[in-house]
């Protein structure tokens, strides 16, 4: 009987619910990290760069110029990195096999919308090393954060990214060129793209794997 | 019976306060233990390091230069995580979802959310006053001159408290997991927006750049031969004080206002400080509100009647005349064999013996001929960065070369940096200072004194470098910016030659031939042709 009903059941009907039961899975995966409401954050730091360019902020050149745009950036990166935290811990972990496959697209979509959402705040002004850069820090410091919330937990991911800007904001005033100070390179820098790209690679990598640390960060 | 009660009563009172107070460290103890700062307090500490430590160690041992860390570099930090790390203790209830368990306990809100608040701010300010420790001790090991100004220290503490005040309300109104990291990325743009005002390179900076704690740095000397005003660091205490205050009231109106706002979707306020419970509470909030309020707007008015003086800004209304005098100082001097004495300000008495070996040299070359120093004297900077300073020069009978600690000839940042760097082309800019006057002005020239020396000609440039290398022993001197090239004139190879061929003579020569041609050599008319 059972084999019968199933050979009766239309094959594109199911395929559609598969593809329903995903979407909404994609979906409730999303909501449960505040993704909806990180979006806005993102939103909300590209109207701060279009902001701090256009009432000028920010210096038009040198290094100081670079300050501010770093800081949004930071900032936006750290928002992805704090979404990363979820409020069902080893629950979910237990039962969902397909977690690390919507942590990777989580992450990384998010990233990828953050320089779209930045880059849209900066167009039209004039940003500083332009695109190339925002682009790179976004993506370097977002692995730093990936990185922090295998440590700390997703909520209190956002402290690492920010300690490196604030160090990197101390690198760029004096004129330090190791390549793991991106931020502080020029936008074709090889070596700085590497080292971001790397870094990004490996957080985000490992957060795929392994996902945020569950504990630690709720207990303050 | 009536009496024994009488006699109790006023023993129990005291009793319950004493409960009450230890009831309250009870609380503040074990906030201090749970809390979230120390967990953080390494990242601050490499923060603190890379960007605070090394850029106060780089500054020379002068107290108001390495003092003006803490608002540049150390408030920074802090508004970076003091702000963010408040924020999460203030979304605490909310974050833990224990907002209706509390809710039930017989604290009012205003007192937990003080206890969190204490125990978060007290982390932080005792993390603060170890970075003003690690900045402060080396200076006073190092610092020949002078004592730790502490207006910058308050300033810098008001800052902190005041950061942390903000992202704790914004923890406690907007409880979230992005409220953090925002509002530390909000507190560091403005941050930096007021930087940007307080370097004044905005076509009016006004009073945002005044009350903004991060500033330009000062120049080298300054707080050494007159008092720095206190006027901008009580205004901005005032000003952030105010802020702080304000918050606090807003905080303890906090619960209060959520119970009245969802009757009718908005807020009832006749009436309402007057209701029974905890009225004494709220009329309290209301008045820190106003006081803050009043605190910040007053600062912000007195901020915008600040006038700009030799001394720095001045603020009327704040400002103590009797400051103004000169702080008094004996220099630290040291004399050649052939009687050049150089003398420096005791903050800067590191610097004697290396200003005493570039100069003596040179001074003993032209010791005797007409204009020629007999003493080097460290003056006051005049001035201010970016718009540049006030260039050395020489002048008085006897002549006597004064030089700022930030200027002396082609030579800018003079006393910035570590004495035992002096090198080659520091002492060669030392000693261009006092040949410049001497060589291109009539001795006590007053365009001189305005103005600095005018650019050296090429039979003047030849004389120069080639007293500078008999004063180096026989080494080329370094290549002065900007003098050499002088279009139509001889070439460089021919200055070189002409130099070369000066210093070669002896010196009793050399020596005659400049008491005899020194007049001609300074207006122009000898060639490089004509130097034997």
């Amino acid at each position: 009987m059972i084999a019968t009903a199933a050979a009766l059941r239309p094959a594109p009907a199911r395929t559609a619910g598969a593809g329903r039961a995903g979407v909404r899975l994609a979906w409730l995966h999303l909501r449960s990290r505040r993704v909806p409401a990180g979006i806005l954050a993102l939103a909300l730091c590209g109207g701060a760069l279009r902001a701090a360019l256009h009432w000028h902020w920010a210096f038009s050149s040198g290094p100081y110029a670079q300050q501010i745009p770093m800081i949004i950036e930071a900032g936006a990166a750290a928002v992805i990195a704090v979404t990363s935290h979820s409020p069902f811990g080893e629950t979910e972990r237990a039962a969902g096999r397909w977690l690390p496959y919507l942590r990777l697209l989580a992450a990384a979509g998010m990233c990828g919308l953050a320089i779209a959402l930045l880059q849209l705040g900066a167009a039209g002004e004039s940003l500083n090393q332009g695109i190339l850069v925002l682009a790179r820090n976004v993506t370097g410091i977002t692995g730093i954060g990936l990185l922090c919330s295998l440590v700390t937990g997703g909520l209190l991911a956002w402290t690492l990214p920010i300690g490196y800007m604030a160090f990197s904001q101390y690198a760029l005033l004096q004129g330090w060129t190791a390549p793991w100070t991106w931020p502080v390179r020029l936008p074709a820098d090889r070596g700085a793209w590497i080292c971001a790209c790397a870094v990004f690679t490996a957080g985000l990598l490992l957060f795929t794997i392994r996902g945020p640390r569950i504990r630690l960060s709720d207990k303050c | 019976m009536t009496p024994a009660v009488v006699s109790l009563r006023p023993g129990r009172a005291p009793a319950r306060r004493m409960a009450s107070l230890a009831a309250a460290g009870r609380l503040l103890r074990l906030e201090l233990k749970r809390n979230v700062v120390p967990y953080v307090l390494p990242l601050l500490a490499a923060v603190f390091y890379f960007d605070t430590f090394r850029t106060a160690d780089g500054y020379p041992p002068v107290w108001t230069v390495r003092a003006s860390v803490i608002g540049d570099h150390i408030l920074f930090e802090f508004c970076a995580f003091a702000g963010g790390m408040a924020a999460w203790a203030g979304s605490r209830e909310r974050r833990r979802k224990a907002l209706d368990l509390v809710a039930s306990t017989p604290r009012a809100v205003w007192a937990r959310l003080s206890v969190t608040l204490a125990g978060t701010l007290g982390w932080l300010l005792l993390a603060f006053l170890a970075g003003v420790a690690a900045i402060y001790i080396p200076t006073a090991l190092q610092a020949t001159w002078g004592g730790p100004p502490l207006w910058p220290v308050f300033a810098g503490a008001a800052g902190v408290i005041v950061v942390t005040i903000i992202g704790f309300a914004c923890g406690v109104f907007f409880p979230g997991r992005f409220t953090a990291p925002l509002v530390a990325i909000g507190l560091l743009v403005l941050y930096q927006a007021g930087f940007r005002e307080a370097l004044g390179v905005t076509a009016s900076p006004g009073t945002a750049a005044l009350l903004s704690p991060a500033s330009a740095v000062p120049s080298v000397d300054a707080g050494v031969y007159h008092h720095v005003a206190p006027d901008v660091p009580i205004t901005q205490v005032m000003f952030m004080g105010g802020i702080a205050v304000a918050l606090l009231g807003v905080l303890a109106l906090a619960a209060a206002l959520r119970q009245r706002a969802p009757a009718r979707g908005r807020i009832a306020l006749r009436g309402w400080p007057a209701r029974g419970d905890n009225w004494l509470l709220r009329t309290v909030a209301v008045v820190l509100v106003a006081a803050g309020v009043a605190a910040s707007w007053t600062a912000y008015s007195l901020a915008g009647t600040a006038k700009l003086t030799a001394a720095g800004w001045e603020i009327p209304a704040l400002h103590d005349a009797a400051r103004d005098r000169p702080v008094p100082f004996v220099p630290d001097c040291r004399s050649a064999p052939g009687g050049f004495q150089v003398c420096v300000h005791p903050a800067f008495s590191g610097y004697l013996g290396d200003v005493a070996a570039a100069l003596d040299p040179v001074a003993a070359e032209i010791a005797g001929l007409p204009g020629a120093p007999v003493r080097a004297e460290q003056v006051a900077s005049v001035g201010t960065w970016p718009h540049g300073y006030g260039p050395s020069h020489t002048a008085g009978n006897p002549p006597v070369l004064e030089y700022s600690g930030e200027e002396v000839g082609d030579l800018f940042g003079v006393f910035w940096g570590i004495p035992a760097g002096a090198g080659p082309d520091w002492r060669a800019g030392f000693q261009q200072g006092l040949l410049d006057p001497f060589l291109t002005e009539p001795p006590h020239s007053a365009a001189a004194a305005r103005t600095g020396p005018t650019p050296l000609g090429a039979a003047q440039q030849a004389v120069e470098d080639a007293v500078m290398v008999m004063a180096a022993a026989g080494s080329p001197p370094p290549l002065r910016i900007g003098q050499h090239g002088h279009s139509g004139g001889p070439s460089q190879a021919q200055i070189t030659a002409a130099a070369s061929r000066f210093a070669s003579l002896p010196g009793s020569a050399r020596h005659a031939w400049l008491a005899a041609h020194l007049a001609a050599l300074r207006a122009g008319t000898i060639t490089a042709a004509q130097i034997p």
